[in-house]
C-alpha cells in the first residue's frame, strides 16, 4: 500500500513538473481561492456586524419608547392618587409598551431587588421569558443607569423547535411610585441570522464559481499560449529527427505568430545549410570516388610493371637491381597510403557504411593474431591472447574490426622491444572489448594526446617494419566510431601502452561501462597458453 | 579477353598473362567488347567496371545472359554498391586495383581450371541430378542452364551432404582463396544459383541456409 502511494506520488510529481498547463492552473486556482475567501470574509463579517448593529439600535430605541411609555402611564396614574387604578394601569402599561415596539419581543417587568416596604405593583413577565437570560452584569448596568438610559446584551435563546438562535436581552428602569422598576425586552434575532446565513451561504457559491471560472479562464489561456508552444516543441522534434520539412503554422501577427514566424525562419536556413553540406559532401564522394579511379588506374600498370621487374631482379645489374627494388617498395608504401588517404576521406564526407555480420570476436582476434603472426616471429616477439568472454556473436563489420586489430598489433610489435603482447577479450551486457598491451617503451603524456592524429608518428627515426601510413589509429579510431564505439589509450613511458576498442554488442546500441579496465589487470606472470 | 579502357593497363596485363602462356584479346569499351566476346568467344573475361559508353556492368549482364563464361571483374573502388552490382550482373569473381601479377594470375588460373571434387558420375542434390563429367544439371528431363560457377558450387554442396559449409570453406574450394576474401561473393552466387535451381527462392530446399554458420545441400528427394 505505501509502495502504491509512493508509485502515486512519484506519478503525480512528474506530472506536476511536466505540465506547465496543469501547473499553472493549479496554482491559479489556490490564488484565486485565497483571494476570493479573504474579500468573502470580510464581506461577511461587515454585514454581520452591520446587521447587528442597525438592528441593535433600533431595539434601543423601542425600549427606550417603550420605557417612557410605561412611565407616562404610572406618572398620570400617580397625579391622581388612586391606589385602586394601580393594576389598570399596569395592564394600560403593558398595552402602551406592546405599541410602543415594532416586533414581539419578550417583556418583564420588575421590581428593582434595592427597593423596600409594600410593592405598588406586582413584578410581571411574559410566561416564555426566563429570568435567566438576565445576568447580573445587565442587572446592574441598568440599575445602575438612570431612567432613559438603555442597557443591552447579546444573549442566546433556546426556541421552541429547540434550536438555540441569537437574541437580544434590552433593559431599562423606570419609576412607579417611587419605586424603581426595571423593564426586560429580549428581542429574538433568527431573522437577522437567516439573513446572514443566505449572504453568507450565496457568498460561499459565488466565491467557489468565480475560483471555478478563474481556473478555467486560466486553463483556456494557459492553452492558448501552450498550445503552440507544444506544437513548436513537436516540431522542433521532428526537425531534429530529420524532417527537414516541417514548419510551424503562421497565424496572425502576435508573439506567438512571430515565434513561430522566427521558428520558420531557423528551420529554413539550417535546411539550407544542411542541402549545402549534403551537396557538399556529394561532391567530396564523387571526388574520392574519381580520385580513387583515376589514381589507381595508372597504379595498378606500375604496379604490374613493378613486379614483372620485381621478379626478374636477379638477371639486372646490381645498380639496377637495388632501383627495381627500391620502385617495388615505394610502390607498396604509395599503395598503402593512397588506400588510407581514401578510407580517410571516406569517413570525412560521411560515406561510410558499415556491413554489419554477427561476428565471434575471439575467432575474429585469433585470425588477427595469426595474421600478424609472421611479422611478430620476426621481432621475436610473443603474443598472448587472453579471452574470459567476447565468445557470443557481436553485431560488428568484421573487415573493420579486422583492421583495426592489425593495426594496433602492427603499432604494438613495432613499439613492443620484443616483449610480449597481450590481447585481451572481455564482454558485458551491452559491450565488448578488445584491448592490445605491449610492454615496451610506452608513450609520453603529450605525445599519447596525439597519437590518434593524422600522420602522427611516435618517433620518426624509429624503425617501422608495418610500412605504416601515419593515418592508422586515426582511421581505427574512425571505425570504432562509426561502430558506436571508442579506442582509447593507456601508456607510460618505459611500462608500454594499451589500446581499448570498446564496441555495442548490438548496432545502434550505447555502450555502458567498458568490460576491460585500462590498462587491464596484469596477467604477464600467469601460465596462459601461448596462441603461438 | 581484356576490357579495358586504359591501354597501359591492357598491355601490362597482356604481358602478364603472355608470360603464363595465355593469348589475349583487347577491347577498350564495351560496344567493342560485346562485339568481340561474339567473335572471338573467350575462355575468360577480364573485365573494368568503369567504361565509357556502355559501363561494365551492363556489358557484365550482356555476354552473362548469351555466355556462362567466367568474368572476372576489374574494380577500381573497394566500394560496396559496385562489388555487389558487378556481382548480381554476373561476374564470378573480383579483383581490385591495383592487384599484383600473381593475384591476377591465380584468379585466372582458379576460373580456367576449376578444381572440381573427385566423386561419382552423378550425384543428387534436392530433387536435382548432376551429371559431373557432363557438365550438366537435370530436374526431371529438363536441363537446367548453370555457369561453370554455379555448377562447381552445386557440386560442393551436393558432394557432401552432410556437411555443413561455411562461406569461408566455399571461397576456398569454389573461388580457390586460401585468406579471408570478401564473404559477399558467396552470398551473391548463392542467391543467384537459388533463383536458378529453387522452386521457391524465398523459400530454399535445394541450397539451405544454416543460420550463422553457412549453407547446406537439402535433402534428396
Amino acid at each position: 500500500m505505501r509502495f502504491e502511494w509512493r508509485a502515486t506520488w512519484d506519478r503525480l510529481r512528474r506530472f506536476w513538473r511536466t505540465s506547465l498547463r496543469a501547473r499553472t492552473v493549479a496554482i491559479t486556482l489556490v490564488l484565486s481561492a485565497i483571494a476570493v475567501t479573504a474579500i468573502g470574509a470580510y464581506i461577511s463579517s461587515s454585514v454581520r456586524a452591520n446587521l447587528f448593529e442597525s438592528r441593535k439600535d433600533q431595539v434601543v430605541i423601542e425600549t427606550g419608547r417603550a420605557a417612557a411609555a410605561a412611565q407616562r402611564v404610572f406618572d398620570e396614574v400617580g397625579r391622581s392618587g388612586e391606589a385602586q387604578d394601580l393594576e389598570s394601569a399596569q395592564r394600560a402599561a403593558t398595552e402602551a409598551i406592546r405599541q410602543s415596539v415594532s416586533t414581539a419581543p419578550l417583556v418583564a417587568v420588575l421590581r428593582a431587588p434595592t427597593a423596600g416596604g409594600q410593592a405598588p405593583i406586582e413584578n410581571q413577565a411574559d410566561f416564555d421569558f426566563d429570568t435567566n437570560l438576565i445576568s447580573d452584569q445587565l442587572r446592574a448596568a441598568v440599575l445602575d443607569s438612570g431612567t432613559s438610559v438603555v442597557s443591552w446584551q447579546s444573549v442566546a435563546t433556546v426556541t421552541a423547535a429547540g434550536r438555540e438562535a441569537p437574541a437580544l436581552i434590552t433593559g431599562a428602569i423606570f419609576d412607579v411610585q417611587g419605586q424603581d422598576y426595571q423593564l426586560y425586552l429580549v428581542y429574538d434575532l433568527s431573522d437577522v441570522q437567516d439573513t446572514l446565513d443566505f449572504v453568507q451561504r450565496t457568498l460561499l457559491l459565488g466565491g467557489m464559481a468565480l475560483v471555478l471560472l478563474i481556473g478555467a479562464v486560466a486553463y483556456l489561456v494557459v492553452r492558448l499560449v501552450v498550445g503552440p508552444v507544444q506544437v513548436a516543441a513537436e516540431t522542433s522534434e521532428k526537425l531534429a529527427a530529420g524532417h527537414l520539412e516541417e514548419r510551424l503554422p503562421e497565424r496572425g501577427d502576435d508573439e506567438l505568430a512571430t515565434l513561430a514566424r522566427s521558428f520558420n525562419r531557423m528551420a529554413d536556413s539550417l535546411q539550407r545549410q544542411i542541402r549545402q553540406l549534403a551537396d557538399l559532401s556529394r561532391v567530396q564522394q564523387r571526388f574520392v570516388s574519381d580520385v580513387s579511379h583515376e589514381l589507381r588506374t595508372p597504379l595498378t600498370t606500375i604496379r604490374l610493371a613493378g613486379e614483372v621487374l620485381y621478379d626478374q631482379r636477379d638477371s639486372f645489374p646490381p645498380a639496377t637491381k637495388r632501383t627495381t627494388e627500391l620502385l617495388h617498395a615505394q610502390t607498396d608504401r604509395f599503395e598503402l597510403l593512397l588506400a588510407d588517404l581514401l578510407e580517410m576521406s571516406r569517413y570525412d564526407a560521411g560515406a561510410v557504411q558499415l556491413e554489419v555480420e554477427p561476428t565471434n570476436l575471439v575467432r575474429l582476434v585469433d585470425d588477427s593474431i595469426e595474421a600478424m603472426m609472421p611479422l611478430a616471429a620476426e621481432r621475436d616477439t610473443e603474443i598472448r591472447l587472453v579471452a574470459p568472454g567476447g565468445y557470443f556473436e557481436a553485431e560488428v563489420d568484421a573487415r573493420r574490426i579486422r583492421r583495426v586489430l592489425q593495426n594496433l598489433l602492427g603499432n604494438a610489435i613495432d613499439h613492443g622491444e620484443g616483449k610480449p603482447i597481450v590481447v585481451y577479450v572481455d564482454s558485458n551486457a551491452d559491450a565488448v572489448a578488445i584491448a592490445v598491451r605491449d610492454y615496451g617503451v610506452g608513450l609520453a603524456p603529450a605525445d599519447m594526446a596525439r597519437v590518434f592524429d593524422r600522420f602522427w608518428r611516435a618517433d620518426p627515426s624509429r624503425q617501422r617494419s608495418t610500412g605504416g601510413t601515419g593515418l592508422g589509429l586515426a582511421i581505427s579510431q574512425e571505425d570504432a566510431i562509426v561502430h558506436g564505439g571508442e579506442l582509447d589509450v593507456w601508456s607510460e613511458p618505459g611500462r608500454g601502452s594499451c589500446f581499448r576498442l570498446t564496441l555495442p554488442r548490438h548496432r545502434g546500441e550505447l555502450i555502458g561501462a567498458s568490460p576491460l579496465a585500462l590498462p587491464p589487470d596484469d596477467v604477464i606472470d600467469l601460465v596462459e597458453e601461448p596462441v603461438i | 579477353m581484356v576490357v579495358d579502357d586504359d591501354t597501359a593497363i591492357s598491355e601490362m596485363i597482356g604481358i602478364i598473362l603472355r608470360a603464363e602462356g595465355y593469348e589475349p584479346e583487347f577491347a577498350s569499351d564495351g560496344a567493342e567488347a560485346i562485339e568481340l566476346f561474339r567473335t572471338m568467344r573467350p575462355d575468360l573475361v577480364l573485365l573494368d567496371l568503369m567504361l565509357p559508353g556502355i559501363d561494365g556492368i551492363q556489358v557484365c549482364s550482356a555476354i552473362r545472359s548469351e555466355s556462362g563464361v567466367p568474368i572476372i571483374m576489374l574494380t577500381a573502388k573497394g566500394e560496396t554498391a559496385d562489388v555487389v552490382q558487378g556481382l548480381e550482373s554476373g561476374a564470378d569473381d573480383y579483383v581490385v586495383k591495383p592487384f599484383n601479377p600473381k593475384e591476377l594470375v591465380a584468379r585466372v588460373r582458379t576460373r580456367l581450371r576449376p578444381v572440381l571434387p573427385e566423386t561419382a558420375e552423378t550425384v543428387a542434390i534436392g530433387d536435382l541430378v548432376i551429371d559431373v563429367q557432363g557438365h550438366e544439371v537435370r530436374r526431371g528431363g529438363e536441363k537446367i542452364a548453370l555457369t561453370p560457377l554455379e555448377f562447381q558450387l552445386l557440386l560442393a554442396l551436393a558432394v557432401k551432404p552432410q556437411q555443413v559449409f561455411t562461406r569461408e570453406m566455399l571461397l576456398e574450394q569454389v573461388w580457390g582463396y586460401h585468406y579471408k576474401a570478401d564473404t559477399r561473393l558467396v552470398n551473391v552466387h548463392v542467391q543467384r544459383l537459388r533463383a536458378k535451381v529453387e522452386h521457391d527462392p524465398d523459400n530454399p530446399r535445394i541450397v539451405t541456409t544454416v543460420r550463422g554458420v553457412g549453407y547446406r545441400a537439402g535433402a534428396v528427394s
